[in-house]
C-alpha cells in the first residue's frame, strides 16, 4: 500500500482522472473564465472585463432570484426531511426484513423514472381542470389555483428530493446499534424520548447530509419553478437559462452558475461540519 | 433473531405509522402511475373521467422519424456511455480498494462529485467548454457529457463488490507466481464480473433516462438540458407520457437485469468456483 | 437466608418461531446475591437476561421482581438496569452525559444530577475523562463508564452481558476483582451472564450452568467443581474424566459402577442396580502409580499418550486397552519420583471417596 508509482496502477487511476479533469474541472474553470469575457454583437469575445458581475450583482432581480432560490431550496429540504422522517423510521425499525427490502427496492425505482415525466404528471393532478380540482368538485369546492404556485414548486422540489432522502435517512437508522435504543429503554427512556434522546443523535450526520442532497437538488432545478411554479417567482436556475437564451449573454450566465456553486459549496461546508460538531 | 417486547411496542403508533409508510409510497407513484395510465388514454388533455382507452399516443410516437432516429442514437450513445464509464469506474475502484496515496481524497472527489453539480450548470459549463474545442452538439458531446455523470455510479458499484473481497486474495494470486496483471485477469476480474455487469447495466440505465425524453422529443440537436427546455412549454401532449412509459419500462428491464446478475450471492459463487 | 427471592422466573419458555431458546424453567436470585449464568453460546442465558430487562417477552411463565409480576411491564418501566455486551455507550454524549442519561430520564435536575454522575464518576476512578468522547476512551474505561451509567441510579439489581468479552487477559482479570468489590460494597443483586468458567467461577455466590434452554446445575462454584451434577455438567467444566457404564452392586453388596474400563467402587448408595450412569472423577484427584496399588482404591492400567506442562503444573494423557481416554493433573513435586514417559504402562488409581456420580 506504499505510494510506489507502477506503470500497473496507473493503468487503473488515471483514466478517472483523466476523463474528470478535462470534462468535469476544465468546463467548470472554463466557467470561471468566461465570465469575464464580453459580448459584442451578440458575439463572446475572450477578454478580462469585470463587467458582467458587476451588471449581474446590479440587478435587482438578481437578489430576488438569489433570496427566492435559497429560501425555496432551505424549505424544500426542511420539508422533505420531515416528511421523509417517519416514513424512513418506520422502515427502519417497524417493518420486518422482507418488507423493508421490498420498501427499499420501491424507493429506488424513482430513480428510473424521468423527472420531466413525474412534473409533467403532477400538471395533470394540479392543473384547473386537473384531477385534484375535478375531485374537489365532486364535493362542491374549488377550483383553486393550484399551479403556477411556490406551493407546486415545493411539490415538484419534493417529489425531486423525497426517495433520495428517504434512502439517506434509511441506509443512517439501520446502522444504528439497536443495543443503544434498548439501553435508552433499558434507563427509562420512553419510545417518543428514544427517538429523540438516541435515534435522531446517533443518525445525525445521515440526516443532515439527507437534508444537503435534498437542497442541492431543489437549489439547481429548472424544471420544476418553470413547469409547476410556472417561472414566478425567478429563481437561479430559471435566470441562467434565460439569461442563456438572450442574445448570447453566455458570460452573466456564467456569474449566476459561479454564483450558485459558491452558494452550494458553502451550504455543504457548514452543514457537514454541523453534522459532525462535537465529533472527534 | 431478537424480537421486541411487545410490551415495548403500541399498536396505534405502529399502525398508524404504517399507513403514513403506505400513504408516502402514493404521494411518490402517483406521478408515475398517472403517467402510464394517461398514455393510454384517448383524450387530448389528461383529466378525470378518463377517455377511451387507446394508443393513440404511442402510434403517434412510433410513427414519428424523429422519434426512431432519437432512439437508435440513445442507444448508440447508452452502449458506448456504458462501456466508457464501466472501464474508468473500475480503474477508480480498483485504486480506491488498493493504493493509498497523497490526494486520495481529491481524486475521490472528483471520481465521484459530477451527480451532485445541478444539471443547468453541467449543462452551461459543457456545451460552453464543448463548443469551444468544437466538440458540441453532436452524439460524441452527449457521449462525454453521460460519461462523466455516469461513470461515478460505476465505481460506486463496483467499489462495493471489491470491498466484499478478502484483501488477501491478490497477495494469495502473487505468492503463486501470478504477476499483477494475471492477478487481475484471473482474480479481481473474475471476482467483479457480476458488478462490472451491474455497472454496465445501470450506467446504460442512467444515460438512457438522462434526456432520454428530451432526445427523443427535441430531435438529433437538441442535447443538453440548456437546449431542451422549450420541450414541455411547447408540446404538452400525451405523447409525453407513451414516451415517458417506454423509457421506464426499458429502464426497469435494464435495472432488473442488473438485480439478477448482482443480487444473487449463490449465483456470484457458482462464477467465483469455476 | 429465608428472605423472599428478588427475582423469580416461574415457568419461563421463551420461543422464536419454532426454535425454543428457553424451556420451562424455574429460577429465584436472591436478593444481595452475585449469580453468573453460564453455558456456551445458544443455551439461552442471555435470552434469560433479556426478559428479566424486558427487552424479549417470555412466551409462557411468570417473571416477578420484588414479587410482583413485570411481564406486561415495557421496559422503560422497570427498574434493571444492564451493562451489554457492546456496552451500548451513547457515541453522540461525552461520558459524564452519559452517566447522566438514566438520572436525567427520571426527571432529576440538572445540579443533582451532574453531582452524583460526578460521584461515580470519582467512585470508578474516571472523573477526569468526564468531558471526552466515548471514543477518546480506552476499552477498560469504557467499562467503567456502562458501569457508573447503569450503577448511578442505585438499583436494587444490576444485569451484565458478557460485559468483560472484548477486554485482553490481564484488563479482564482486573476488571473480576473491581466488579467483585463493587458488588460487596453496593450490596446490589449482580446477575452475570458468561461463557467463561473462571469469569463466573471467581466472582459468583452461585453459578447456574444452563445448556440448550435449560438449567442444568444451580450451585456455589465449589459445589459445582467438585460434583458436577450432570454428564453434561461435567463435560463443559472440563476437569472430570467422565466413565459411562451401569449400576450394580459388587460381592461385598458394596455400590459400584461398571464400566468399559472396569468396575469401580461408589461411596455410599447411589440408584438402583442396573440403571445407566456416568462415573467423574476430577483430574487432581487421580493418583499416578509404577506398581499395581493396594485393593480397597479404585485403579485402571493405562498406557501414556501425551503431556502438557502449564506453569506449576503438569497435565498428563493416558489411554486405557479399552480406549477410554484418562486426564490426570499433578504439581511437579508429585511427578518427581515418576520416571514418566511416553508409550509407558502406568497404573492410575482414585478413591472411591472421590468418585462422583452424574445421570444423563
Amino acid at each position: 500500500m506504499g505510494r510506489r508509482i507502477s506503470a500497473y496502477g496507473l493503468t487503473f487511476s488515471l483514466p478517472m482522472l483523466i476523463w474528470q479533469l478535462l470534462f468535469f474541472v476544465f468546463p467548470l474553470v472554463f466557467l470561471i473564465a468566461l465570465s469575464f469575457w464580453t459580448v459584442r454583437n451578440f458575439r463572446m469575445q475572450p477578454d478580462f472585463d469585470t463587467v458582467n458581475w458587476t451588471t449581474m450583482y446590479g440587478r435587482a432581480i438578481f437578489w430576488q432570484a438569489y433570496g427566492t432560490t435559497l429560501a425555496l431550496a432551505a424549505g424544500a429540504a426542511v420539508l422533505t426531511s420531515l416528511l421523509a422522517f417517519p416514513v424512513a423510521y418506520a422502515i427502519s425499525f417497524k417493518l420486518s426484513d422482507r418488507a423493508r427490502r421490498w420498501a427499499i427496492m420501491l424507493m429506488v425505482i424513482p430513480f428510473f423514472t424521468s423527472y420531466l415525466v413525474r412534473i409533467y404528471s403532477w400538471q395533470v393532478f394540479l392543473s384547473d381542470a386537473g384531477i385534484i380540482n375535478v375531485m374537489l368538485g365532486w364535493i362542491g369546492l374549488g377550483p383553486y389555483g393550484l399551479l403556477n404556485t411556490p406551493g407546486a414548486t415545493l411539490l415538484g422540489f419534493v417529489t425531486l428530493a423525497f426517495p433520495l432522502v428517504v434512502l439517506l435517512q434509511l441506509f443512517s437508522l439501520i446502522f444504528i446499534d439497536r443495543t443503544l435504543i434498548e439501553a435508552a429503554h433499558n434507563m427509562r427512556c420512553g419510545r417518543l424520548r428514544t427517538v429523540f434522546a438516541v435515534v435522531i443523535p446517533s443518525a445525525r450526520v445521515g440526516l443532515v447530509i439527507a437534508a444537503l442532497f435534498a437542497f442541492i437538488l431543489s437549489f439547481g432545478d429548472f424544471v420544476s419553478p418553470i413547469y409547476l411554479g410556472g417561472g414566478d417567482p425567478t429563481t437561479l436556475s430559471i435566470l441562467i437559462t434565460d439569461t442563456t437564451k438572450s442574445g448570447q449573454q453566455w458570460p452573466r450566465a456564467a456569474v449566476i452558475a459561479l454564483t450558485m456553486i459558491v452558494t452550494l459549496m458553502a451550504v455543504a461546508f457548514l452543514s457537514i461540519r454541523f453534522a459532525y460538531r462535537g465529533r472527534k | 433473531m431478537s424480537t421486541e417486547n411487545p410490551a415495548n411496542r403500541n399498536p396505534v403508533v405502529n399502525g398508524a405509522l404504517k399507513l403514513y409508510v403506505v400513504l408516502a409510497y402514493l404521494f411518490v407513484f402517483a406521478p408515475i402511475l398517472a403517467s402510464f395510465v394517461f398514455s393510454f388514454n384517448a383524450d387530448r388533455f389528461p383529466s378525470i373521467p378518463l377517455g377511451g382507452f387507446s394508443t393513440e399516443w404511442y402510434r403517434a410516437v412510433a410513427s414519428d422519424p424523429l422519434v426512431w432516429e432519437g432512439l437508435r442514437n440513445t442507444l448508440l450513445v447508452g452502449v458506448v456511455v456504458s462501456v466508457i464509464s464501466t472501464v474508468l469506474g473500475f480503474g477508480a475502484a480498483y485504486t480506491d480498494y488498493r493504493y493509498n496515496f497523497l490526494g486520495k481524497q481529491i481524486y475521490l472527489a472528483l471520481a465521484l462529485l459530477p451527480p451532485t453539480i445541478p444539471v443547468v450548470i453541467m449543462g452551461l459549463a459543457m456545451l460552453a467548454f464543448l463548443s469551444r474545442v468544437n466538440l458540441s452538439g453532436d452524439a460524441l458531446a452527449v457521449i462525454i457529457a453521460h460519461v462523466v455523470i455516469c461513470s461515478p455510479f460505476a465505481m460506486a458499484v463496483i467499489r462495493l463488490r471489491l470491498s466484499q473481497m478478502d484483501p488477501s486474495l491478490e497477495p494469495a494470486a502473487w505468492n503463486l507466481g501470478a504477476s499483477e496483471w494475471a492477478a487481475m485477469r484471473h482474480v479481481v476480474i473474475p471476482f467483479c464480473r457480476p458488478a462490472i455487469l451491474g455497472a454496465l447495466f445501470v450506467t446504460m440505465a442512467v444515460s438512457f433516462d438522462e434526456f432520454a425524453i428530451a432526445w427523443f422529443v427535441s430531435g438529433l440537436n437538441e442535447t443538453l438540458p440548456v437546449k431542451v427546455l422549450g420541450f414541455l412549454q411547447g408540446q404538452v401532449s400525451p405523447r409525453i407520457n407513451a414516451i415517458g412509459s417506454f423509457v421506464f419500462v426499458t429502464t426497469m428491464t435494464l435495472l432488473i437485469l442488473a438485480q439478477l446478475l448482482l443480487g444473487r450471492p449463490d449465483a456470484t459463487k457458482k462464477e467465483n468456483a469455476s | 437466608m429465608t428472605q423472599d427471592p428478588l427475582v423469580s422466573f416461574e415457568g419461563v419458555a421463551k420461543r422464536f418461531g419454532t426454535y425454543t431458546a428457553v424451556q420451562k424453567m424455574d429460577l429465584d436470585i436472591r436478593q444481595g446475591e452475585f449469580l453468573a449464568l453460564m453455558g456456551s453460546s445458544g443455551c439461552g442465558k442471555t435470552t434469560t437476561l433479556r426478559m428479566l430487562a424486558g427487552l424479549e417477552a417470555p412466551s409462557e411463565g411468570i417473571i416477578r421482581l420484588s414479587g410482583k409480576p413485570i411481564n406486561d411491564l415495557p421496559s422503560w418501566s422497570r427498574d434493571t438496569p444492564m451493562v451489554w455486551q457492546s456496552l451500548a455507550l451513547f457515541p453522540f454524549l461525552s461520558v459524564i452525559e452519559n452517566v447522566e442519561f438514566a438520572l436525567k430520564m427520571r426527571g432529576m435536575g440538572r445540579a443533582e444530577r451532574r453531582a452524583r454522575a460526578e460521584q461515580w464518576l470519582d467512585r470508578m476512578q474516571i472523573a477526569e475523562f468526564a468531558d471526552r468522547n466515548i471514543s477518546q476512551l480506552s476499552g477498560g474505561q469504557r467499562q467503567r463508564v456502562a458501569l457508573a451509567r447503569s450503577l448511578v441510579v442505585e438499583p436494587q439489581i444490576l444485569l451484565l452481558d458478557e460485559p468483560l468479552s472484548a477486554l485482553d487477559a490481564a484488563l479482564k482479570v482486573r476488571m473480576q476483582s473491581v466488579l467483585k468489590q463493587l458488588q460487596r460494597e453496593t450490596g446490589i443483586t449482580f446477575v452475570y451472564v458468561t461463557h467463561s468458567q473462571s469469569e463466573a467461577f471467581s466472582m459468583a455466590d452461585r453459578v447456574v450452568i444452563m445448556s440448550r434452554g435449560r438449567i442444568e446445575q444451580i450451585g456455589t462454584p465449589q459445589e459445582i467443581y467438585r460434583t458436577p451434577r450432570t454428564r453434561f455438567v461435567a463435560d463443559f467444566l472440563g476437569s472430570s474424566n467422565i466413565f459411562p457404564g451401569t449400576l450394580q452392586a459388587d460381592a461385598q453388596g458394596r455400590a459400584a459402577i461398571a464400566t468399559d474400563s472396569g468396575t469401580f467402587l461408589l461411596d455410599g448408595q447411589h440408584g438402583a442396580a442396573g440403571q445407566a450412569a456416568s462415573l467423574t472423577v476430577l483430574d487432581t484427584r487421580m493418583q499416578v502409580h509404577e506398581q499395581r496399588p493396594a485393593p480397597g482404591v479404585n485403579a485402571v492400567e493405562a498406557r501414556m499418550i501425551g503431556e502438557e506442562f502449564t506453569g506449576a503444573t503438569a497435565t498428563l494423557y493416558f489411554e486405557t486397552p479399552r480406549g477410554q481416554e484418562i486426564r490426570v493433573q499433578k504439581s511437579h513435586e508429585d511427578l518427581a519420583d515418576l520416571s514418566v514417559a511416553m508409550g509407558r504402562s502406568f497404573h492410575l488409581s482414585w478413591s472411591p471417596a472421590d468418585s462422583h456420580l452424574v445421570h444423563e
